[in-house]
């Protein structure tokens, strides 16, 4: 188990090492860099530069000095803001874009295990037409119309009891957050219920459950030991994948409830083309998702003791 | 008279006129059309029939495990020891499924929980039925697994269904089914899904168990060696129906139905003398949608005659405790059923008779 914890987080930091090439490679593909702005630059402020980032030199060379840097874990300084390490940018903001990420994937898991349940326990009669019905909106919609609907029926239902029950938009509170954690992982919900529902099916017409009920055990307690935990391995599976669904999804979720996540940073970042906190955020949520996805694996080997690894 | 009431009270289980059908998208399908047999304790009644006849549906509806919809039943009476059965509940109250009834499956490979430890899902029988605690049942469950010859049980019950083999799995489903010690072990096909050697450990284990318990099993094969080596007892079962019960003598040497005979001829030997061909039953059996109104195998039988076309026959009895469904053995039919007797002389392996 510590061998292939180990194995996979060898096998972490080269996928970031590729991300981080990829990205450095395909950023210097876009014409222009971030010091052509139109704002007139001393002689001297652009040597100091060119110095520290070797824009001067050939790319290989940039390169070399750029991941020289970032494995000090030094992202650089924004070129687009005054006077903001990257390094400063992801320590404030990211936390935010971690725990609404974190709050939604659980609600998406949960929520998903508990209506595939329910839709594969009601098969084929009204809780499961309803509920799949509305699993086809939430996959097709996308997570900003979402946004905006749910904005809207926020809006409206405070109105409707003339004082704030949810705030529409804003962070800092437990109750800044539900509104744009439910939005955020609906989608992946949606999704996860139909997973759900279909591996219950599977496993309720299995020859095992066919055994613990020859066995005479309580529908109860056949449901819990022999169905669910079962069923939710396929589940745990998606989990990894799913958090980088919502990761994405998180960049328009924070810019329309006006969340002071890292989203932001990140989309302003590509329209001004500013190296380094393109290079940082990227980085480091490459790095954030390839950890995630281990510790999935990880999980799963944990739940289901025939990948229980060596 | 009164040897009647005695047989009927020395039965363990007792079922009367069976019917189960299903619900499906093309009509409803008649499984089992009115079967009755009776199990005695320490007594091996095997229950014959080609895929589909409805052997397994017979044994799972007096558990109670047939799936409701589509599945249901529709006549007949179970009862266990006087008592009636629903639902793998006695009248009164008793816990039938799993506790008095054991129950093994043809897959072992597919018939355990692949995420619970083999010593936790035997314990789980004896803590729902015995109300043992988790350590006092799992200290039993290590006793169940030496009690079917698994070697290093204390190790092995710690163990998953992936990590055994398939015959160490069937072990383990036994150890399970007779955790409560139960009257009656059903075993539908057992050895299916085994290679002959396990196939014959298997047997000899259910056997001994059977003696050291006087527990009473039924056994589902379509194996006829299985049923000689095995078989007290033996329902011949085609379309629903038993078409012959008896001993398993008067079934392979003394076969009253020209399906039984039929079958007979159709089992390969590995003799050397034996030049002879398999001798198939020709045809396929009937569309259960829809059952013939008359014999169920009139469309297959050699010596079918105008009556079977569309009067059922009832049972004659051909002897003591040996019943056929055929035509044949009328008083004022002219054939005897002695012409039958073609290729059924042979004696059969496995048996010692």
């Amino acid at each position: 188990m510590i061998l292939y914890t180990i194995k996979r987080l060898i096998q972490g930091v080269i996928t970031v090492w590729f991300i981080a090439t990829a990205t450095f490679f395909a950023m210097h593909g876009v014409p222009g860099d971030p010091l052509m702005t139109d704002k007139a630059m001393s002689e001297e402020v652009r040597k100091n530069l060119d110095a520290h980032y070797g824009f001067d030199q050939p790319k290989w060379k940039q390169y070399g000095i750029y991941i020289g840097h970032m494995v000090q874990g030094d992202f650089g300084i924004s070129f687009a803001q005054e006077n903001r390490r990257v390094n400063d940018i992801l320590w404030e903001h990211f936390p935010v874009s971690a725990f609404l990420g974190i709050l939604a994937i659980t609600f998406a898991g949960l929520g998903g295990i508990l209506f595939g349940a329910l839709t594969a326990r009601y098969r084929n009669r009204m809780p499961d037409i309803v509920i799949m019905f509305l699993v086809i909106l939430g996959i097709s919609v996308p997570s900003f119309v979402f946004a905006a609907l749910g904005q809207l029926a926020l809006v409206k239902l405070n109105a409707f009891f003339g004082t704030s029950i949810l705030p529409v938009a804003g962070w800092g509170t437990l109750s800044h957050m539900i509104a744009p954690s439910l939005v955020l992982g609906l989608g992946t919900m949606a999704f996860l219920t139909r997973l759900m529902r279909s591996s219950m099916l599977e496993i309720v017409s299995s020859d095992y459950v066919r055994t613990a009920r020859s066995k005479g055990l309580p529908t109860t307690r056949i449901f819990l030991r022999h169905e669910l935990r079962n069923a939710i391995l396929p589940v745990v599976t998606v989990l990894g994948p799913s958090i980088a669904a919502i990761t994405t999804g998180g960049f328009v979720v924070e810019l329309v409830f006006a969340i002071p996540g890292l989203g932001r940073y990140f989309v302003q970042a590509v329209q001004q083309l500013d190296y380094t906190v393109i290079m940082g955020t990227t980085v480091f949520y490459g790095a954030f998702l390839v950890f995630m996805v281990i510790v999935v694996d990880l999980l799963y080997g944990l739940i289901d003791p025939r990948v229980r690894l060596e | 008279m009164t040897a009647v009431i005695d047989q009927v009270t020395s039965a363990l289980l007792e079922v009367r006129d069976l019917e189960v059908e299903f619900d499906t998208y093309g009509g409803t399908v008649r499984a089992v059309r009115g079967v009755s047999f009776e199990v005695h304790a320490g007594k091996t009644l095997a229950i014959v029939g080609e895929s589909g006849c409805g052997k397994s549906v017979t044994v799972q509806s007096i558990m109670g495990l047939i799936p409701s919809p589509p599945g249901r039943i529709v006549g007949g009476t179970a009862k266990l020891r006087g008592k009636e059965i629903v639902d793998g509940v006695t009248a009164d109250g008793e816990i039938v499924r799993g506790s008095r009834i054991g129950m093994i499956f043809q897959d072992p490979m597919t018939s355990l929980n692949p995420t619970m430890t083999i010593g936790d899902q035997i314990a789980e029988t004896l803590q729902v039925h015995r109300g043992f605690s988790h350590s006092q049942a799992l200290r039993l469950a290590v006793e169940l697994l030496e009690m079917t010859r698994i070697n290093e049980p204390s190790r092995r019950a710690r163990q998953y269904p992936f990590e055994f083999s398939g015959g160490m799995l069937q072990r383990s489903m036994i150890a399970m089914a007779i955790a409560c010690r139960p009257s009656i072990l059903i075993a539908d096909e057992p050895t299916t899904a085994l290679d002959v050697t396990i196939q014959s450990q298997i047997l000899d284990l259910l056997r001994d168990l059977q003696q050291e318990n006087n527990m009473a099993i039924v056994l589902i094969t379509h194996d006829l060696g299985v049923v000689a080596r095995m078989a007290d007892e033996v329902a011949v079962m085609y379309a629903g129906e038993f078409l012959e019960t008896g001993t398993a003598d008067d079934i392979f040497y003394n076969s009253a139905h020209p399906y039984t005979v039929g079958l007979r001829a159709a089992m390969p030997t590995n003799r050397d003398e034996s030049e002879q061909d398999l001798m198939p039953i020709d045809g396929s059996p009937p569309d259960l949608f829809a059952p013939p109104p008359g014999c169920a195998y009139f469309a297959r039988c050699p010596h079918a005659m105008e009556a079977c076309r569309n009067d059922p026959p009832p049972g004659f009895a051909v002897g003591s405790g040996h019943m056929t469904r055929c035509w044949l053995h009328h008083a004022d039919c002219s054939r005897r059923i002695e012409d039958l007797h073609y290729a059924a002389a042979a004696p059969l392996e496995g048996r010692d008779a």
